[in-house]
């Protein structure tokens, strides 16, 4: 029989305070290399006292207080490796384009189903226009209708700048949404995407009928191109998600779903940036007759261009290196 | 033990030793997070107050606002919103203030400490979580899962560990009036088991703030189940109070 509890107790409490010290002095940065030694030293040591509560003294205090200090001092010495300012540069470099790129197939589907949406709400109000009552916002249908573009509107009577916040709070909703939504088996963000296709489907289709397709254009040529990207990545990254919880492999599903999530919100985050500039753009270039059609157009594909170019070719030099597989 | 049957986030170390960490439950979390949002809510409106100090009209100032400041303001509030939370768990060990006044803390489900991505991923989800309203489905989720994660906890990998205050002082404590006359001294009649020498200690680290009459109630049962008197002997231990927990500690310490 081992000694009693509290004779353990006492004798051993000494250098379990010492190691609690210590782990104190580390949260605060200020811990020297020897004192560094002794806290691996500590921590053996109380990783072996906790061992012996286990078997002699199980369910006392004495066990669960060496079970928290052992945890505490577990996370001090197994941390992750340190996020700085290089990891961030390093991500937008090589980490995002290169998952991106790994995840090409998410993204294809994620725009499959937008484009199938968009044709979905153009066919519907291009063979029967009764059908914009129900697919286009009442307040856009009554502008088409008086032959204005809406969005000439909200600049004249809005200050220009409060359209430019409205647009960039509602695209960072929307993609947060459509990547998040992915937790429903995928569902909502299929929902989203086809969704978000129809309206833009349907608006264009009923500008269409009504001539104004040229005012539309004109308005969505500038941000269009990136911003519709963001969100079919967004997209994207929320079917990975849908599809870990329902095809989770040889994982059990929390853990496909954890593993994938890291990677699924390395394109959302990366996109982060991308999504502010074009809402500068959208709130600036996009509305009202300060620049003409072709240089919006023009902005837009250079834009977009050099969006996928950076996608499609940034850190492809070292992907020979196999991509970094962050330990779980 | 009440722990047994709460649930217990299970880790084994490298040095081979299992740590088992307690889950931190719905009730906990909902209280840090009150607490959270209550100090975002306190700072905007400190926020608001000084801004109206300084400026009358604030509608008229906020109209006035070049478009570069307006859209960073909406964007700055969004992001104080989301930076409190992440940069809290990733800068203070899985802290936010609220988690750290209600002693919890965002871990991995291996136990070591949340990196930028799984704060970001499980910070985003909030408002998923918060869906359809007041966090109904991250309560859901709360409620069904076994560890109690909400939906930004299952996607990010992420658990919420409790921190438990324990008073190891209870095992090293004296009496201070032992050696009462007339107390016969410990005797090693049998050895104790562990559950035996705590339920004694907890005993003796409550005995001060009990009832007189209560104290020596449980007192008198505690030394008969020990048992190993003769009828002097327990009518001496019974005595006082004093004598009779003089007499449980040096019994439960007679191995030291």
């Amino acid at each position: 029989m081992a000694v009693a509890l509290p004779a353990f107790v006492a004798s051993r409490r000494p250098s379990w305070d010492s190691l609690e010290a210590l782990l104190t002095r580390q949260r605060e940065g200020t811990l020297t290399l020897v004192e560094l030694r002794t806290l691996d030293t500590l921590y053996r040591r109380a990783a072996s006292d906790l061992a012996h509560a286990q078997t002699f003294y199980p369910g006392t205090d004495a066990h669960r207080f060496l079970n928290q200090l052992c945890a505490r001092a577990y996370a001090a010495i197994y941390q992750p490796p340190s996020e700085r300012w290089t990891s961030v540069k390093a991500f937008f470099r090589r980490e995002f384009p290169q998952a991106l790129r790994r995840e090409l197939r998410y993204v294809g589907a994620s725009a499959g189903l937008f484009i199938l949406g968009l044709l979905l709400g153009a066919l519907v109000v291009l063979w029967e226009p009764r059908g914009a009552e129900l697919l286009v916002p009442a307040g856009v249908r009554q502008y088409v209708s008086q032959g204005r573009m809406w969005t000439d509107d909200i600049l004249s009577v809005a200050p220009p700048n409060s359209v430019s916040s409205g647009i960039a709070t509602n695209n960072l909703t929307v993609t947060i949404l459509t990547f998040a939504m992915g937790l429903f088996y995928g569902l909502g963000t299929v929902f989203i995407l086809v969704n978000n296709g129809v309206q833009i489907g349907a608006i264009a289709a009923l500008c269409a009928r009504e001539g104004m397709l040229g005012g539309l254009l004109d308005f969505i040529s500038a941000h269009g191109p990136v911003e519709l990207s963001v969100i079919v990545i967004a997209g994207g990254a929320g079917l990975m998600v849908g599809q870990s919880l329902i095809d989770p492999g040889e994982l059990p599903r929390g853990q496909a779903l954890a593993l994938r999530g890291r990677e699924a919100v390395k394109l959302v985050l990366g996109c982060a940036p991308f999504l502010a500039l074009i809402g500068v753009v959208e709130g600036y270039v996009s509305p009202g007759d300060l620049f003409p059609t072709w240089a919006k157009a023009a902005l837009g594909l250079a834009l977009g261009g050099l969006f996928w170019g950076y996608l499609l070719r940034a850190g492809s030099a070292e992907a020979g290196t196999a991509p970094e597989v962050r330990a779980s | 033990m009440s722990t047994a049957s709460s649930p217990h986030l299970a880790v084994a170390t490298p040095e081979r030793v299992a740590l088992s960490l307690p889950v931190a439950g719905i009730g906990y979390r909902c209280l840090a997070w009150l607490v959270d949002a209550g100090l975002l809510f306190f700072f905007w409106v400190v926020a608001y107050f000084v801004f109206t100090l300084l400026v009358s009209d604030v509608l008229g100032v906020f109209q006035g606002l070049s478009g570069v400041g307006q859209t960073l303001l909406v964007v700055g509030i969004f992001a104080t919103q989301w930076l409190y939370w992440t940069l809290g768990e990733v800068f203070f060990h899985g802290q936010t203030p609220g988690k750290r006044a209600l002693r919890i803390r965002v871990v991995r489900l291996d136990g070591s400490p949340v990196g930028l991505y799984e704060s970001a991923v499980r910070n985003l989800c909030r408002a998923v979580d918060f869906l359809p309203g007041v966090y109904a489905a991250g309560c859901i989720s709360m409620l069904l899962t076994p560890r109690h994660q909400r939906l930004g906890d299952l996607l990010a990998g992420t658990v919420l560990v409790r921190e438990e205050r324990i008073d190891l002082d209870k095992y090293t404590a004296r009496t201070p009036e032992s050696g009462a006359p007339g107390v016969p001294g410990p005797k090693a009649t049998r050895a104790l088991t562990p559950d035996e020498v705590e339920l004694v200690l907890a005993f003796l680290a409550r005995a001060p703030g009990l009832e007189a009459d209560i104290r020596r109630k449980m007192g008198t049962r505690l030394v008969d189940k020990l048992g190993g008197l003769t009828d002097e002997e327990r009518t001496a231990v019974l005595a006082s109070a004093g004598a009779t927990e003089a007499f449980l500690r040096a019994h439960v310490q007679v191995e030291r």
